[in-house]
């Protein structure tokens, strides 16, 4: 490891709108070793992986590729220098074979192909990797852990030096995990730098030489493995530095308005338990891939769970379609604003209405405008919506306005149950606080909040108890008192026993 | 919405500029084109397709596209006819014919809707699937001998000069215009169009909504067809061949976004204008059917190369101005230090 670094990254910076990224990053990758990643959600690790494979430029900093600088423009640039990166879901054209998806990216280069050589290639490269695969199978039906096989294949074909795993574990089973390694060591082993990020911590400690932790877009640590510990490396991920956050009223009140038992949908999460009082703010926490959305989902019928009970204001309940799950109370503010929130080209008021587009219909199916105006008004005063009228596109308004309209849209639906989920992303540090001065008010009023925040301080200072899920399923809730960033993060890894959380109750599953 | 509008409104405005300059030419070359009779027998010439295009309209916006109507077109023409042969009321056998074409929307609509096949594919194959039963039902004949109210249904004045499928015609368009910009169902026709998945995610049931506009297509085809039997008097397997792609080019050039989501009924209502005031005008010039066609195909071809040019013109003009900002001020700036 003396040899100097075939990959240096120093002082790297790069900032998003009024998020700082990364803060002068600095990280070497040497030949022949393992280097993990780590760090919570939104830590800067995306962020540099796309510095390293050209597809964002740093602001300031230097690149250094075997001890000269370099510049990575663009993705293709990456790959001439010998940079791949492959990630959870394998990016395969499910047509071709295998074959062909390990060369794809030498196409283009001969008018015709040399069937044959192609074939015999890709063995050799599979070969070395010590992997049976047939060559002349279509890439539809691989396994997950067959295709990423065939992701590392491509990048040696590429004579990649530097190989970028980003969860790569994720969906794979405890023997696919292992295969996988295996490949590992065997790269290593020829000389290739390998830099690999997991949130699973045990995978990190099996395969890595040296361990780096990121947190807020800076390099907290980084050591030898042999000279770090698990609890060591969740506390340099923990305590992420805490703005100025709302604080919390207790309004939970003891009527149990919503009881959810051993929900679970094939394939995605299971054994999810909780209640949620009337007033009460109940905090989903995990990192990203613990499925949280998921539930969030069942719970408004949009992708309806399979097994579980749902239980609403003491009536066991089936909730198979979004109309149902409103009619219940139920109301889901989506993550996804742009995407599956708000109808852009349509005004405030249309979006505020559509929901409840009934009520504002005459005997005929005409739409009262008057009534809509009015109460697109009403929410624009109530939540300070910033908007010359209610009749502006919802598509002109800035993030954290648009993010009003849409809990405006929900509340409009007067919701006894109000799922949010990631309502504080990508807006502002005023509109952000506004929506935790909402979140506050509107549990006061009664209303019982589950809310969905990968902004762990957020989660932590709003919530009555927070719920941890990690790959699917429920690690433990912990009371507000009992949730620390340290206790939440090892949860949401997998690791609370290394911690000692105690989870603030046990619910008994109904099955 | 207000660029949005903007863009409408000018669209509009320019099929409007366009229509008065077609008016005046065809005033200045026949006379007898702005007679009232002329300008009735203009939308009868096609009254068929432009009540099909209404619907078509509703279809488009909420992003899907119906190929098959002019083959239910036919179909329903032909069941009137074949039950009419055998005997068969003829008021029943109108009836069964818009009961026919009902059950071929719904046919469409729930492949579309509930089982998620795209909608082009879909009605390309009941395009194909409702003229093969209309052939199987009509053979190599042409039916026709209808009895006298039957053919004059369409054409005899019923109130002062207009007959009755030019005023059904114009209360379908009032009725249509009503629906898509003032009510729910028409709020909900936009929604979809533009992101079926923020209204799924409201709660909308958008396959309901999407079920809805095949089976009005089906059921307004099914009429239209009727009346083209009555107004030609005889009934042939291919009736109303490829009317579908005059239907969607007066849709598409009044503005309707293909995409879905963006069009307004004043557009198409104006595109229709234009494009029978056009052919009216040629046909009055002894201009031939063929060239007709070709001449609407280059309109249309104009009007989806013409905002896009606009477009990229502005696109650049604006580029240019930028750069001459900047390099003012960075003069500006080093003059000063």
């Amino acid at each position: 490891m003396q040899t100097t670094p075939v990959l240096e990254m120093r002082d790297i910076s790069r900032r998003f709108g009024n998020t700082q990224a990364l803060d002068g990053v600095s990280l070497r990758l040497y030949p022949g070793e393992v280097h993990a990643l780590l760090g919570e959600n939104g830590a800067g690790k995306s962020t540099l992986i796309k510095i390293m494979t050209g597809v964002h430029q740093p602001d300031s900093g230097q690149i250094l590729l075997d001890g000269k600088p370099a510049r990575i423009g663009s993705t293709l640039e990456a790959q001439r220098l010998g940079i791949a990166a492959i990630y959870q879901e394998p990016l395969m054209y499910p047509d071709l074979n295998v074959a062909e998806n390990i060369f794809v990216a030498h196409a283009g280069r001969r008018w015709l192909v040399d069937w044959g050589q192609m074939y015999r290639a890709a063995e050799a490269i599979l070969a070395q990797l010590d992997v049976h695969l047939d060559v002349r199978q279509p890439a539809r039906g691989l396994s997950v852990a067959a295709q990423q096989t065939v992701e590392i294949a491509k990048a040696l074909s590429l004579q990649a030096r530097v190989l970028i795993m980003d969860e790569p574990t994720a969906a794979l089973s405890a023997h696919e995990v292992e295969q996988l390694f295996a490949i590992v060591r065997r790269l290593r082993a020829q000389g290739v730098a390998i830099l690999f990020i997991s949130h699973r911590l045990e995978e990190v400690f099996a395969i890595a030489d040296r361990i780096t932790v990121f947190r807020d877009g800076r390099l907290i640590s980084s050591a030898l493995r042999t000279e770090v510990t698990v609890e060591q490396a969740i506390r340099d991920m923990a305590g992420r530095s805490v703005e100025q956050l709302f604080p919390r009223r207790h309004t939970v009140r003891d009527e149990i308005l919503v009881q959810v038992r051993n929900l679970g949908r094939q394939g995605v999460f299971q054994g999810i338990s909780f209640d949620v009082r009337a007033g009460e703010v109940l905090g989903f926490a995990g990192l990203v891939g613990a499925r949280r959305t998921d539930v969030g989902l069942a719970l408004f019928g949009i992708a309806p769970a399979d097994h579980g009970t749902i239980t609403i204001a003491g009536q066991s309940v089936r909730i198979t379609n979004p109309h149902q799950a409103m009619r219940f109370g139920i109301a889901y503010v989506s993550e996804d604003r742009r995407g599956l929130g708000l109808s852009l080209p349509m005004s405030i008021a249309a979006n505020i209405t559509l929901p409840t587009l009934q009520r504002y219909l005459n005997s005929l199916g005409l739409l009262r405008r008057r009534d809509e105006v009015a109460t697109a008004e009403e929410f624009r005063q109530r939540l300070a919506i910033r908007a010359p009228s209610v009749d502006v596109a919802v598509g002109t308004l800035s993030g954290g306005n648009q993010q009003k309209v849409m809990l405006s849209k929900w509340l409009n639906t007067r919701p006894r149950l109000l799922i949010l989920d990631e309502p504080t992303r990508g807006i502002d540090v005023g509109a952000k606080a506004e929506v935790h001065q909402m979140i506050d008010q509107l549990a006061a009023e009664g209303i019982a909040i589950i809310l969905i925040s990968s902004d762990l301080p957020e989660v932590l200072a709003m919530s009555d108890r927070v719920l941890v899920m990690r790959e699917g399923r429920q690690m433990g809730i912990f009371a507000r008192h009992e949730a620390t960033q340290e206790r939440v993060l090892a949860a949401a890894m997998g690791q609370s026993h290394t911690v000692g959380t105690t989870t603030a109750e046990t619910i008994g599953s109904a099955s | 919405m207000n660029a949005k509008l903007r863009r409408l409104l000018s669209w509009e405005g320019l099929l409007l500029a366009i229509l008065l300059v077609v008016a005046t030419l065809n005033t200045n070359l026949a006379p007898a084109y702005l007679s009232l009779n002329n300008q009735i027998n203009l939308f009868q010439l096609s009254i068929e397709k432009i009540m099909v295009a209404l619907v078509m309209t509703f279809i488009i916006i909420n992003g899907e596209i119906d190929l098959s109507v002019a083959s239910i077109m036919g179909l329903a023409a032909c069941v009137v006819a074949v039950l009419f042969e055998q005997g068969v009321p003829l008021v029943a056998a109108i009836v069964v014919a818009l009961l026919a074409g009902l059950l071929c929307g719904a046919f469409n609509g729930f492949w579309v809707a509930y089982v998620g096949l795209p909608s082009l594919a879909v009605t390309l194959a009941g395009m194909i699937g409702f003229r093969g039963i209309a052939r199987i039902l009509i053979e190599d004949r042409s039916i026709g001998g209808f009895p006298a109210w039957f053919t004059t249904l369409g054409q005899q004045p019923l109130l002062g000069p207009f007959p009755f499928s030019l005023l059904l015609f114009g209360s379908l368009f009032a009725l249509a215009f009503v629906i898509l910009h003032y009510s729910g169902v028409g709020r909900l026709v936009y929604v979809v169009g533009h992101n079926a998945a923020v209204a799924r995610y409201s709660g909308v049931d958008v396959p309901r909504l999407k079920l809805g506009l095949f089976c009005a297509s089906g059921l307004i085809a099914a009429l239209a067809g009727v009346l083209l039997a009555a107004r030609l008097g005889a009934v042939r397997g291919n009736t109303a061949d490829g009317f579908e792609l005059d239907i969607i080019t007066m849709v598409l050039l009044g503005g309707v976004s293909i995409f879905g989501g963006a069009g307004t009924l004043g557009g198409v209502g104006l595109s229709i204008l234009l494009i029978l005031n056009l052919r009216n005008g040629m046909s009055l010039m002894n201009v031939t059917g063929n060239v007709q066609t070709g001449v609407v195909g280059m309109l249309l071809i104009l009007s989806v190369l013409l905002p896009n040019l606009a477009h990229v013109a502005r696109d650049r003009w604006q580029r240019r101005a930028m750069q001459r900002k900047e390099v003012q001020a960075s003069i500006e700036t080093s003059a000063s230090s």
